[in-house]
């Protein structure tokens, strides 16, 4: 099975590519698609780079490449099926190509470089008011200007209700609106991202918190002799990541400042491992004492749910071996890492090396405890 | 807090809240939700519709060297299940032949050596919705 090339085996790639519609692309650029990395992270903007082979005769060199087909802000979709059953893993702009062109004869090589669709949210700095509007309803606002890349909305009402008023407040964006998309979601606990799929050219604007809940993917297996499905995995614990901040807030009326309570993390991050960390530092936040009191206790929950994953893990696995592509961003079980680490884990990031031949992954996982919850995982 | 969530299998108890798995034909089928004349939910899957036939991307058509890969002709001990491992790399993807050439028992589609079936590429297996 490890020996087929991918496009034979039992891993096939397709690629569509267009300036913002796209169609599938010559078989000949497929046949010349040298290798594929992606990366996928929560709360960043996405990358890949794909390497070509350049054929000096080729439909490539002579035809499709002089005449724009691989041109910066060109739309490629990348579509994996394992097993018959296909994922997007990529709907992203190029931008940047580099050419190798190289003495010995099957060695020059294109090198197309670029960012998933949030490139295009950050492409133009705006200035805009949003009078009366919360958080959520901004995003929606910003978002809908780019549906004609097949961006749907998935935003979802913040945690801590701020209700604006026009009188008091009207919010500006400066900058692009990716910047001002990504700091609404830091000061609400929330993360921003685009997930491509479920059909190539369609893609969903994630502005809600970590997926921390439902069907766990299929468990990573380590150290499990012939059952294990993941190549290395390594641990480690920062007893000092997480922090206890700290915010002051000011009555505009009385001027009297309070220290605002510590809010309960678990509705933005429901717990994963049984025994939570103790929070070493305690750290104070500024410029909260002049915002309004809803704004200073979401920032507040936001500083001290993100801080909480203490405990992260990083490796790799064989996509044919594990038979499943790990999606990040989403739950998995890890069992055989003993007692203390074996459980549920929230997919930080994914990166996806294909080549022919193989598929490999290396990810990141985090949680904020040691030992499983529950006493058996998604097999 | 005890309004966690449901670490171990709370949608258990909810009878179709368990999504089917991606490699399912029924991954993308509708939940409906049945209410009997006492109040009762009763939660079912939806009829299924076969994706749109013979109407592949035209352009899809063009960039193509021949129907190669696309046809197989059956021979003499097909079986779908064999030929979902040969074209998919699992068996039990061999509805996505049964979709392909509309039959209504699986095994009309190898019966009779010398028939030429329509093999549906990878990744385009009709509308998938997450």
């Amino acid at each position: 099975m490890f020996d087929v090339p991918v496009g034979q085996g039992p891993v096939h790639i397709t690629l569509r590519m267009g300036p913002k519609l796209t169609r599938p692309v010559p078989a000949e650029v497929t046949e010349a698609l040298l290798s594929a990395q992606i990366t996928a992270t929560a709360g960043e903007r996405g990358g890949f780079q794909l390497a070509f082979d350049l054929t000096k005769n080729g439909i490539i060199n002579r035809a499709l490449l002089p005449e724009g087909f691989f041109d910066p802000k060109t739309r490629i979709i990348v579509t994996v099926t394992v097993k018959g059953t296909s994922d997007v893993l990529l709907d992203g702009l190029i931008v940047r190509q580099e050419v190798g062109a190289s003495n010995q004869p099957g060695h020059s090589t294109l090198t197309v470089t670029g960012e998933d669709l949030s490139l295009l949210m950050d492409l133009e700095e705006r200035t805009d008011r949003y009078p009366n509007l919360p958080p959520s309803d901004r995003v929606l606002a910003i978002l809908r200007r780019y549906s004609d890349y097949g961006i749907r909305p998935d935003v979802y009402k913040e945690k801590v209700s701020q209700p604006p008023h026009q009188d008091l407040r009207v919010h500006y964006q400066t900058g692009t609106d990716l910047q001002y998309v990504t700091e609404l979601a830091r000061a609400n606990g929330y993360t921003f991202y685009l997930e491509p799929g479920p059909t190539p050219g369609q893609s969903s604007a994630r502005w809600g918190p970590e997926i921390r809940l439902g069907i766990r993917q299929h468990a990573l297996n380590v150290n499990m002799d012939n059952n294990s499905t993941v190549d290395q995995l390594t641990f480690s614990y920062d007893g000092t990541a997480r922090e206890e901040p700290q915010a002051r807030w000011q009555d505009p009326g009385t001027r009297v400042s309070t220290l605002l309570p510590q809010p309960p993390i678990s509705p933005l991050r429901p717990p994963l491992g049984r025994r939570p960390t103790p929070a070493l530092k305690r750290r104070t936040l500024t410029g909260t004492a002049k915002q309004q009191r809803e704004q200073a206790e979401a920032e507040l929950l936001a500083r001290a749910a993100v801080s909480a994953d203490v405990i992260s893990g990083s490796g790799s696995l064989d996509v044919n071996r594990h038979g499943y592509i790990l999606q990040p961003r989403q739950l998995v079980g890890v069992r055989g890492a003993g007692r203390a680490y074996d459980g549920d884990y929230y997919v930080k990031s994914v990166t996806h090396n294909l080549r022919p031949g193989s598929y490999q992954q290396n990810f990141t996982v985090s949680r904020e405890g040691l030992e499983a919850r529950s006493a058996y995982v998604r097999p | 807090m005890a309004d966690i969530e449901p670490y171990e299998n709370a949608l258990d108890a909810i009878p179709g809240a368990h999504p089917y798995p991606r490699s399912s034909r029924y991954h993308d089928a509708e939940i409906g939700i049945h209410r009997q004349p006492d109040g009762t939910e009763v939660r079912y899957t939806k009829r299924r519709l076969l994706p749109p036939l013979g109407q592949p991307d035209q352009l899809d058509q063009l960039d193509r060297p021949g129907d190669e890969g696309r046809r197989h002709t059956v021979g003499s001990g097909d079986r779908p299940d064999l030929l979902g491992q040969r074209y998919f790399g699992d068996p039990a993807q061999w509805w996505q032949l049964a979709d392909a050439n509309p039959v209504l028992d699986p095994r009309e589609l190898t019966d009779e050596a010398g028939k030429v079936i329509e093999v549906p590429l990878p990744g385009s297996g009709g509308e998938r919705r997450v």
